[in-house]
């Protein structure tokens, strides 16, 4: 139910020129009756507080958790940061390339999924259903247990040493972590870009199936080859209209990456695990963790926010 | 096309093949020692193995892996690893030995090698007091409205089932979550590998207790590693064998388990 109010009684078309944006909607004001249900709100939170504090038994002790955010090195005499630090940093890695991975291995498998050759055409089919239909964390095991171990052996990853200049310097450090757990780190990347892509790839799909016929035959008609239209008039006109959906799925992407830690990688996830069996500080750890994950998918769909209105003001 | 896809796939397939006939040749020993590196699988279960304020691996296996490699004249790299997947990631080859407390079980065995036992412990159980303060025999958390828990996967939620088989069992993927779950009273007892049963009953005087001071199970560690490499079973039972003469594994163990004097590594 898209029509405007105007039209839907007497069946008459809207008045207003088609062209012409909507009119804004008129801004929402705050009424007593919300007044009334934030109250409410902030009753049920202070409840559960009161519950937590009271019933539970815990000892609240956020000292050590946040020894484990950064720590006062005595001997060098700076703030170094520690395990759940690094797990962030971590977790920001696996985002980054899972990103990456998941936009490259989407639009080619997005591509394939909207060509005319049959074969291309199963074959991403074939994945995404496959991707869609196993509950994540199945295919994490499968892929880590048969795949990923047969398959990095093949292409030389784990004989990669930790002390070979590939990984054993400074700019490797920043992208891809400590050297020693880069192949844990790899299996980690690929599953999850695996995973995402699937996704990505319909996303990529309905995208270019969104852009008019009349686009394709237009472009066509001036004489650019295939893969020009696609590159130059198809995909900036798809892209624009994907962007939203994307970037919900690549938000997504960074709490997925919580499921990796099923196979040890040694992101956020993991690492909060692990503070919390040593500390048995399980409520602080979690609480720091949920605040990291909340505060990246944050920025991620600011970002998400700003691209989509750039899109908006290029010219069509 | 269809051809260049089945070049593709039959030199992957022969380059699988490969890869898995030149690892299969070298032993164990053979590999870590050209490689420079014991690379170890452990999960985290105080005062196994666990982090101290700095982040780094401490505890009784870490000090054992330490000196194997160190006999051995290899750097050590621990993965630490979910405790649920670590016999999987080590049949995939992920690292090559599990020294990480692992009790040496009839069931374990059919999949992994175990080599001759390194220590002795065993589960422990320890209960609410508000919940379970009035039961007056062990025999009382074999009942229908008993909740237990334990760690999933562990011999622990074993000894629930075998002992306590009319209890409901609650198994959580690590120790701290069962322990809240007890603390919370939302569970009438909790067992798991000694001492750390104990280690919560001291640290919770008003909440919890222990209803007995003896092993519900005795139990025994070994190393655990990939099935047929007779080779690297003969060393590291030697190593075992040689560290339990000398008294050396017994220090270390005493160190660990007997009382908390390592406590100030790991709370502020």
């Amino acid at each position: 139910m898209t029509l405007p109010r105007s039209g839907r009684h007497d069946g008459e078309p809207p008045a207003r020129p088609r062209r012409l944006p909507p009119a804004r909607p008129a801004r929402a004001r705050l009424t007593p009756v919300d007044a009334a249900l934030f109250g409410l709100v902030a009753l049920a939170l202070a409840y559960a507080a009161y519950r937590v504090n009271d019933v539970l038994a815990y000892r609240w002790n956020w000292g050590q958790a946040f020894n484990f955010v950064i720590r006062y090195d005595a001997a060098t005499g700076s703030w170094v940061p520690n395990l759940l630090l690094q797990g962030a940093a971590m977790t920001l890695r696996l985002a980054l390339w899972g990103t990456v991975l998941a936009t490259l291995i989407g639009v080619v498998m997005g591509l394939a999924r909207t060509s005319t050759n049959l074969t291309l055409q199963l074959l991403s089919r074939a994945y995404v259903e496959l991707i869609r239909n196993i509950p994540p964390v199945v295919f994490i095991f499968i892929f880590y247990f048969f795949i990923s171990s047969q398959l990095f052996p093949a292409i030389g990853v784990d004989r990669l040493r930790p002390d070979s200049p590939i990984l054993a310097n400074p700019v490797a450090l920043v992208l891809f972590g400590p050297p020693n757990l880069f192949a844990n780190f790899l299996s980690g990347v690929v599953c999850l870009a695996i995973f995402e892509a699937a996704y990505v790839t319909e996303i990529v799909r309905s995208g270019i199936q969104s852009v008019e016929k009349g686009q394709w035959e237009a472009a066509r008609a001036i004489g650019l080859s295939h893969t020009r239209v696609i590159a130059d008039v198809v995909l900036p006109q798809a892209l624009r209209r994907i962007l939203p959906p994307l970037g919900g799925q690549f938000i997504s992407l960074v709490k997925d990456s919580a499921m990796v830690s099923l196979i040890s990688v040694q992101e956020l996830t993991f690492l909060s695990n692990e503070v919390a069996s040593t500390t048995r500080r399980t409520f602080e750890t979690w609480i720091i963790a949920a605040t990291f994950y909340f505060a990246m998918c944050l920025v991620f769909s600011l970002l998400f926010d700003h691209l989509e209105r750039r899109a908006r003001l290029v010219p069509r | 096309m269809v051809r260049s896809i089945t070049r593709w796939l039959s030199a992957i397939v022969f380059v699988l093949g490969a890869a898995a006939a030149a690892a299969a040749q070298d032993g164990l020993i053979d590999t870590i020692k050209k490689r420079g590196t014991l690379v170890v699988g452990n999960a985290t279960f105080v005062p196994w193995a666990m982090r101290s304020k700095s982040g780094e691996l401490i505890g009784f296996e870490i000090d054992v892996a330490k000196k194997v490699a160190e006999d051995l004249g290899v750097k050590v790299d621990f993965q630490p690893t979910a405790w649920s997947g670590i016999i999987p990631a080590l049949l995939a080859g992920k690292f090559d030995v599990i020294i990480g407390g692992m009790s040496i079980t009839p069931e374990r065995a059919q999949t992994v090698d175990f080599t001759i036992p390194y220590s002795t412990s065993g589960q422990a159980i320890v209960a609410n007091k508000a919940l379970a303060g009035s039961f007056k025999r062990l025999e009382d958390f074999d009942a229908a409205n008993v909740n237990i828990t334990c760690r999933r996967g562990t011999l622990s939620c074993q000894t629930v089932q075998n002992r306590f088989p009319k209890a409901q069992m609650r198994a959580f993927e690590d120790d701290a979550q069962a322990t809240q779950e007890l603390l919370n009273g939302n569970a009438h007892a909790f067992i798991s590998s000694a001492p750390r049963p104990r280690f919560v009953a001291l640290d919770n005087p008003d909440k919890a207790f222990m209803p007995t001071d003896e092993f519900l199970v005795l139990q025994q560690e070994g190393f655990a590693m990939r099935k047929g490499d007779p080779k690297a079973a003969e060393f590291f039972n030697a190593w075992i064998k040689s560290n339990t003469e000398n008294g050396w594994l017994k220090a270390r163990h005493d160190f660990w388990f007997t009382n908390r004097s390592w406590a100030e590594q790991v709370t502020n």
